[in-house]
């Protein structure tokens, strides 16, 4: 019996002992990852591409999906204020909020920043992997470190177009590292010379445009840095590289020129009516920012949101598809409203959304409306001289008709009350980046490309170094190819009106047609008050003496005189004009510094905070107290000399 | 004929379970009588036996025996739980025996993990919880059952009707990796936790290790506390059938009632004042055509504000005033019911249950209902051997009410009820016509909540199994050198599925026209398997006990989710996203595995039961650290002294206990995410024109993925000393614990911000060393005792504190990580508030607004701490105040009168900041009634209102910095045991009525608007699904009943 017991237990034990031994092998505690790809993929070419790819949306696509974007180049300067909504407004306002921690529930300081170097760290990355990897692919060893050079300078020029001199990493980052400190602007500049050089010598223009980075982007933005340093914030040191640079802006800029013809109607550039559609490949085009249907795409598009003004909460009306998610963060300022000649440039009325159809439709105060029928929103943007208004809000105004019948909202630019358009959210939305291929009524993600550089900019870039170079008639002649494209052809209907809208059919979320807000008719006539008329029209400027008289109503307003400070302000004007919100114009106003004067003339939110300090961007406080010197943190006093002066 | 099949039936049964006590019947006399407890209750299965024998018997299930035995003899009464009773045999051939309970806390069972020891013995830091202190409420799990009843035990509760409150074990020490505790359950590490699946009425008994000595035999994971929990098992002799139930309604009780319709009409005429005063009128100054410019797009509303112009002058008390809240809140009704039997002999024990709870939240949508069932065997075939399992299964669903899951609302709210709160109450639900008013008061971001239960769904249902299965080898059964040393396998698989499905209709407050549906499945599984060396034996006066671990933990997760917007209808909720039905927006699949491998040794010894040792020492390697780093060794030691037992105390006539411990002890924590040391990358697609090109990124634009991999990751260790004091006095009139402890965190494992030049913005890292101390109180004390009422009140409290020695580069505060050396690891540090600007400070604003401030009388005031007219970032910020409560109370007091027993709980929190918010007071929004800034109220609380979209006021949260401190009272039960003379009659052994009062209010609280307890301290995590001002307050009326 007891050795019948012992038996058992013997084999017990040996039963137990086994599974202990086999359980505890040596890779038992290995970590495997399986799911995702580790840094070892960038010894592969496949690697390399994948991450340039990457870099493509971290660096071109990232910035789109908040509001980092237009707070950093459309807010504080002198084309848009504050809509009918705050949110993001510090970056406006240049108010106590704007420092170096930003109050705010959006764009915080250091959001910009960081996104900035988070694409920096990739292109540091593919550029190490392509110097290490034994390869003679010319899509690697040309290609791949072309695109990498140029996204690196891209993100540099940005921060030094928004900080001044900012630290310069250019290495690959595996543990902690703390110790960093700003160069100057100059080394930063010079640094993204070289990087675009270095693109512009490896790239080619065989590339589907403007999708792929090419030789002519980097032609463009090269040209951009150029003139960057040139521009009169770096004045004080200059003066040496300033007539090499302007050549070398004129030089690119007629290259890319040559490659890039103007669309022949400004119309075709915003007549988007599907994700990829063929306004996303004109040849005016020259980089993108991509966006497509394809929902396994992480790219999404928010810029259709903050230029809509508020109609949905106007009785008659009610929000839909067409019109847009209202976020209402940007309002054109009278800079933008008066600096258009409205009679004979098309450029206003083909991106100003000025009439909204009654969608909802009911009774407003005795009248019935009909959706779908009725003209229910109408903004009449008429010229300072015009007498014919009494009133700025004009509802059923019986002398206001559209088609027999009154109106139910009118909003007049000059009127005799003097009330005016900007302290109401009630605006003409510009509708560049209007998108209806969304999925809902207020789905933020739009589909719709982002233009980054097109030829009409490269144009405008040679026309300003031109004015450098004191070559104003030069300077006008490019000026004026693209004035003249903004110009009425022969036969055109002028009130004729398009937008972003027009893809609604290819939405998946689907609205009765009497919903749509949308109407292809602008308020061209109303607001000009001239007879119909389908003649060319001719903005040729003939002579430095003899600038428009928009223009030189600019210049009356911010004391501009003297032949290059007129031209230089004016091809500041023709920007608006021309590339009005598409993402540049806080960084042209801040390197020419004319910022200062021309937010406190026209922004009215920015005018009694602003500052000489602004053209700056505060260093943000988390780089501040984050990082080391010598191995211990900064003193107080050493933050506040690395940060920039004012903040 | 029926009468004898009856007792030859109750033989056999007796025979089954009590064979070893049969014996061979004497021929004197027979003796037979009744046992009883203590309450005059009837003991079945107590064994008696005869003096100096071996024979003996057992008694029925109605306390009956009887035994052969002569005059002069000894019958010795012995049943688990109680103690021991003699009675010599005289003349009289009946014996009634009321067995006394052994309730001495001495000799009660603490589990220590991978073993038990008696209480006497313990050297380290344990709190135990036990079943009776667990059923004397109803609670929804097993958390809610520790609430309060442990010193430096911090719980909050949550609101959710199936979600569980945080739990920490003395104190936060980590911000960023877990502070939640180890769950053992029975005996296996709960490597996912899930712990709040179990039936609160399974619980044996919940034992919390504190101190290091204590938990360092769970090593990487005892950094936290370790919770164990035993569920229930059946025991020898007792077969009892038990069946709890309790109905429980709950309401909501909200803290911070918001402005009226006339109050908030006032209130925004002022911030829009403030926003442009040369545009709007002074609010008390209203027109009727202001009114109508700054109340525009909801007709229905404006009317309403129509109301208080009647009289040609304002009234704002003539508006009618809506709270929404009211559509969205309810009579919550929670029901439970668990029946249980158990029962056991020598060779066999069971223990079984099936729970139902069913619990519908106070806000409409929320409920949840869980099934358990739980079965436990063990079975001794031979003395040799002893095998057994343990199964506690739940499946569960709750509603989650609305969930963020598919927001694109505009300006969402948590939860149902926060988006209730956030309608203005000027507005009215419905229009003239009835219809619902899409969005009360014209503004987007706001959205009604009308038939929201209607439009939205968050469905979560888990099914989880815990088991738990062992074989024992006793050495002992083959020969006595062998004594004392047993092998034993535990293996503990425990397996989770999981199935979150959402739908939201387009008309959802959270959707914005189109309608979304998600489908989330997740399925854990992991398994522990031990395999101990055990060794017990008493030599004369030495106690020695060794154990040996070998043990091995794998976890895998694999999950997939999927979600389309523009479902084609309704009824099809989650559960129609095929390709031919709608295109997916979203999906994703996920694997996770994780591995521990650990080898363990304690060594126990014990002398005269005086002198107590336990040495530890436990190696474990994770599988999440970098390699390595993986492995790491935790060594503990503990001495223990029983002073009442020396000479000098044994014969003191108060002293009951005296015991001291010391012990010291190292635990580590490797709680950070698997391939956290990996770097891996993300994968995306590009549009290159409109076809998508496969991308990787390093980080993504999720903050939780812009990690940078440290590839140094090792183990944060933490030594910690405890010295304690068990104690009773007065034959237990006063009895408890009192322990002090202080410890080192070194290689703190934190999540750190780091500059993001690198192109990173955290990472994990071992930051730097750590300290804290504090004290835990236990105190049981019976403050009077007469023969019908007894008060006694138990008192657990502890006072904690930590601070910072060094970071990663030595003494350097680390201001974006928010860690200053000397200071707690849970600081504010920003502006310090100097109240409001008032008119008078005129000369002091234009200095200020001369160096870029835009300050008027109204705005709050930060401190400018170097004098210098700027408030800037690089030198006016400062440490506010730290987040983490000093103290901690909880108080039950219990007043027994006969069968009466009321006891009241009270929970406090003392000694921190808390971090209010600040009122944003930008008129665009509904906000809680405050006294606001306005120039005829220059006194207020808070800054004047200022109109915006985003943030009115820049310092307006410097006036936001409260003291947290709170008692409030969580709990008032009154019982009633129905005498025994009356259950005796209707055939119950026990019968308990009892009703409770949960959350009746507060004593007292720093900030009376924020319910304290629902928030977690540290991280101001408020909320769950309430909001921080709302919890619950409810009603429970129950009974226990046992036959």
């Amino acid at each position: 019996m007891k050795n019948n017991k012992k038996h058992f237990a013997n084999v017990f034990i040996a039963f137990l002992l086994l599974g202990m031994v086999s359980s505890c092998s040596d890779d038992f505690l290995d970590e495997e990852l399986t799911t995702q790809r580790s840094t070892e993929y960038f010894t592969t070419e496949e690697g390399i591409q994948s991450l340039i790819t990457g870099a493509y949306y971290k660096v071109l696509a990232s910035p789109f999906p908040s509001e980092q974007q237009f707070a950093t180049t459309n807010y504080g300067a002198d084309e848009f204020h504050v809509g009918g909504d705050d949110t993001n407004s510090p970056w406006n306002n240049y108010d106590g909020r704007f420092n170096s921690i930003i109050i705010t529930t959006r764009t915080q300081a250091q959001e910009p920043w960081d996104n900035f170097y988070a694409g920096i760290a990739m292109t540091n990355q593919a550029i190490e992997a392509i110097e290490t990897i034994d390869s003679n692919n010319d899509a690697i060893k040309r290609t791949a470190l072309g695109e990498a050079h140029f996204l690196r300078a891209y993100n540099y020029l940005k921060l030094v177009r928004q900080y001044g001199g900012v630290p310069i990493k250019t290495t690959v980052s595996t543990t902690v590292e703390l110790e960093f400190t700003r160069a100057t602007a100059e080394e930063v500049l010079a640094f993204v010379i070289e990087d675009f050089t270095k693109a512009y010598n490896l790239l080619d223009n065989g590339v589907i445009f403007p999708a792929q980075i090419s030789k002519d982007a980097a032609a463009h933005y090269l040209a951009k840095a150029y003139l960057t340093r040139t521009s009169e914030i770096n004045d004080s040191w200059n003066e040496s590289t300033k007539s090499a640079d302007l050549e070398a802006v004129v030089r690119l800029s007629d290259e890319v020129i040559a490659n890039h013809p103007l669309a022949a109607n400004y119309q075709e550039l915003w007549d988007f009516t599907e994700p990829d559609g063929d306004n996303e490949f004109l040849p005016e085009l020259i980089l993108s920012a991509q966006f497509s249907r394809d929902r396994s795409l992480v790219t999404s598009n928010f810029s259709t949101v903050p230029f809509t003004a508020r109609y949905d909460d106007l009785p008659t009306m009610k929000r839909d598809l067409t019109g847009m998610r209202p976020y209402s963060r940007l309002a054109a300022t009278y800079f933008t409203y008066d600096v258009f000649d409205k009679v004979n440039d098309s450029r206003f009325w083909k991106v100003f959304r000025t009439k909204h159809r009654v969608n909802r439709g009911g009774t407003f105060e005795g009248v019935d409306y009909t959706a779908g029928e009725d003209l229910g929103i109408m903004y009449i943007i008429n010229s300072p001289d015009d007498d014919r208004f009494d009133l700025t809000i004009n509802n059923n105004n019986p002398d206001i008709l559209y088609n027999g019948k009154t109106i139910p909202h009118v909003y007049v630019a000059h009127a005799a009350d003097g009330v005016g358009l900007l302290p109401n959210p009630r605006f003409p939305s510009l509708s560049k980046h209007f998108d209806s291929s969304r999925s809902s009524i207020n789905d933020n993600r739009g589909l719709r490309d982002e233009i980054l550089a097109r030829s009409a900019e490269t144009y405008l870039m040679a026309a300003e170094a031109k004015i450098r170079m004191g070559a104003y008639s030069d300077a006008l002649s490019y000026i004026n190819a693209v004035r003249n494209r903004g110009a009425y052809k022969n036969g055109e209907d002028r009130s004729f009106y398009t937008d972003g809208a027009e893809a609604y059919p290819t939405s998946e979320f689907t609205q009765p047609i009497e919903d749509n807000s949308y109407i292809k008719e602008n308020s061209y006539y109303e607001s000009n008050s001239i007879p119909v008329s389908t003649d060319a029209t001719d903005l040729t400027i003939t002579g430095t003496a003899s600038l428009p008289a928009e223009d030189e109503a600019v210049f009356a307003i911010l004391g501009v005189s003297g032949e290059y400070d007129r031209m230089l302000n004016l091809v500041l004007n023709e920007r608006t004009r021309e590339l009005c919100g598409e993402w540049h114009r806080w960084e042209d106003l801040s390197r020419t510094l004319t910022l200062v004067d021309r937010a406190k003339a026209y922004n009215p939110e920015a005018a009694p905070n602003i500052k000489e300090h602004h053209v700056l961007r505060p260093i943000p406080q988390t780089f501040l107290d984050g990082i080391y010197k010598d191995g211990v943190t900064l003193t107080p006093a050493e933050k506040a000399a690395m940060q920039n002066p004012g903040y | 004929m029926k009468k004898s099949n009856h007792t030859k039936f109750k033989e056999a049964f007796l025979l089954c379970f009590l064979f070893l006590s049969v014996g061979l019947f004497a021929q004197e006399k027979s003796i037979s009588g009744v046992i009883s407890d203590g309450t005059g209750m009837p003991l079945p299965g107590v064994n008696v036996v005869i003096n100096g024998t071996t024979n003996g018997t057992g008694a029925d299930f109605d306390g009956n025996y009887s035994i052969t035995a002569s005059e002069g003899q000894t019958l010795v009464f012995t049943s688990i739980g109680y103690k021991t009773k003699e009675v010599l045999i005289g003349s009289s051939n009946t014996y009634n025996v009321s067995m006394e309970e052994d309730s001495a806390l001495l000799d009660e069972v603490v589990v220590v993990g991978y073993g038990t020891t008696k209480k006497s013995d313990v050297t380290g830091a344990i709190v135990s919880v036990t079943a009776d202190d667990i059923n004397s409420r109803p609670v929804n799990n097993a958390i809610e059952a520790m609430q309060g009843k442990a010193a430096g035990v911090d719980i909050s509760s949550n609101e959710r009707p199936g979600s569980i409150g945080n739990i920490t074990i003395r104190g936060v020490r980590s911000l960023s990796a877990s502070n939640a505790p180890l769950y053992v359950l029975d005996g296996i590490p709960l490597i996912s936790g899930g712990i709040e699946n179990i039936n609160p009425t399974d619980i044996e008994s919940i034992d919390i290790l504190k101190d290091a000595s204590a938990t360092a035999i769970y090593g990487s994971r005892g950094a936290n506390g370790v919770v164990i929990v035993t569920t229930k098992r059946g025991k020898t002799g007792r077969f009892t059938l038990s069946y709890n139930s309790a109905i429980t309604t709950q309401t909501l009780n909200e803290a911070a009632p918001q402005f009226n319709a006339g109050e908030f009409v006032e209130y925004r005429r002022w911030a829009k004042y403030y926003e442009n005063p040369d545009t709007f009128p002074r609010g008390d100054q209203p027109t009727i055509a202001n009114d109508e410019a700054i109340f525009s797009g909801d007709d229905t509303a404006f009317n309403n504000i129509l109301r208080g112009w009647e009289s040609g002058s304002w009234d704002g008390s003539k508006l009618i005033t809506t709270d929404f809240t009211d559509f969205v809140t309810r009579t919550g009704f929670t029901n439970q019911h668990t029946l249980s039997a158990s029962g056991g002999s020598e060779k066999m024990k069971a223990y079984g249950s099936f729970g139902y709870i069913n619990n519908t939240g106070s806000v409409i949508g929320q409920s949840y209902e869980r099934y358990n069932a739980a079965v436990s065997v063990e079975i001794t075939p031979t003395d040799w051997l002893t095998f057994g399992g343990n199964l506690n299964s739940s499946y569960s669903t709750q509603e989650y009410g609305q969930s963020t899951s598919g927001n694109v609302g505009v300006s969402a709210q948590s939860g149902l009820y926060q988006s209730a709160r956030s309608i203005f109450q000027y507005t009215l639900p419905f229009d003239s016509d009835g219809n619902r008013i899409d969005f009360p008061g014209g503004d987007i971001a706001v959205k009604t909540i009308i038939d929201e239960d209607l439009y939205s769904q968050d469905q979560r249902v888990t099914l989880r199994a815990f088991g738990s299965f062992y074989a024992q080898l006793d050495f002992g059964a083959f020969g006595s050198t062998l004594k004392g040393l047993k092998f034993r396998t535990n293996f503990g698989p425990d397996i989770e599925t999981y199935r979150n499905g959402s739908f939201l209709d387009g008309q959802s407050v959270i959707r914005t026209g189109s309608s979304y549906a998600a489908l989330r499945k997740r399925q854990r599984l992991s398994y522990t398997l031990d395999n101990l060396l055990l060794y017990n034996r008493t030599f004369g006066r030495h106690d020695v006990g060794a154990t040996l671990l070998q043990s091995q933990t794998q976890f895998i997760e694999e999950s997939n989710f999927m979600a389309a917007d523009n479902i084609p209808f309704a009824s099809q909720k989650w559960n129609a996203l095929s390709a031919d039905n709608v295109a997916l927006s979203r999906y994703d699949s996920d694997l996770i595995e994780q591995q521990l491998l650990s080898y363990m040794a304690r060594l126990n010894y014990g002398f005269d039961n005086k002198y107590l040792l336990t040495v530890s020492g436990r190696y474990d390697g994770a599988s999440q650290l970098a390699e390595g780093n993986k492995g790491a060794f935790f060594p503990s030691a503990a001495l223990g002294w029983s002073i009442d037992k020396e000479k000098f105390l044994v014969d003191s006539n108060w002293i009951d206990q005296l015991k001291l411990r010391v012990g010291v002890g190292v635990t580590g924590n490797a709680a950070i995410k698997p391939y956290s040391t990996q770097g891996g990358l993300y994968p995306l697609f590009y549009p290159i024109g409109s076809t998508g090109v496969s991308g990787v990124q390093l980080v993504t634009d999720d903050s939780d993925e812009k990690i940078l991999a440290n590839q140094d990751l090792g183990w944060e260790k933490t030594t910690q000393y405890n010295y304690g004091l068990d104690f009773s006095f007065f034959s237990g009139r006063v009895a408890g614990g009192l322990d002090y402890y202080n410890s080192e965190t070194t290689d703190l494992l934190l999540r750190q911000a780091i500059p993001s030049i690198t192109g990173y913005v955290n990472t994990f890292a071992n930051v730097g060393e750590t300290k804290s101390s504090g004290i835990d109180l236990t105190l049981n004390t019976v403050n009077v005792r007469t023969e019908d009422f007894q008060w006694s009140s138990d008192i657990s409290a502890s006072w904690q504190e930590n601070e910072i020695v060094t970071l990663a580069n030595g003494k350097e505060d680390d201001i974006v990580n928010n860690w200053f050396i000397g200071e707690s690891l849970g600081v504010i540090y920003g502006y310090e508030s100097d109240g409001i600007w008032q008119e008078s400070d005129a000369a002091e604003i234009a200095q200020f607004n001369a160096n870029g401030h835009t300050f008027s009388p109204g705005n709050a005031r930060p401190v400018d701490q170097n004098g210098d007219f700027v408030i800037d970032a690089n030198n006016d910020r400062v440490i506010v105040g730290s987040t983490i409560p000093k103290y901690i109370l909880g108080l039950t007091n219990t007043f027994k009168y006969k069968d009466l027993e009321l006891s009241v709980f009270l929970f406090g929190r003392f000694g921190y900041t808390y971090n209010t918010g600040g009122e944003g007071l930008v008129g665009r929004y509904n906000s809680r009634k405050v006294d606001y800034y306005t120039p005829n109220n220059t006194n207020a609380e808070y800054q004047k209102p200022i109109y915006s979209a985003g943030f009115g006021d820049t310092y307006f949260g410097t006036l936001g910095y409260r003291s947290g401190s709170f008692i409030k009272v969580r709990n008032i039960s009154l019982g009633y045991n129905l005498p025994q003379k009356i259950t005796n009659d209707i055939g119950l052994s026990k019968l308990r009525f009892y009703v409770q009062a949960q959350n009746p209010g507060f004593i007292f609280s720093k900030v009376d608007w924020i319910d304290l307890d629902v928030t977690r301290p540290a991280n101001n995590d408020a909320g769950y699904s309430l909001g921080n001002s709302a919890s619950n307050r409810g009603f429970t009326v129950g009974m226990n009943v046992e036959f």
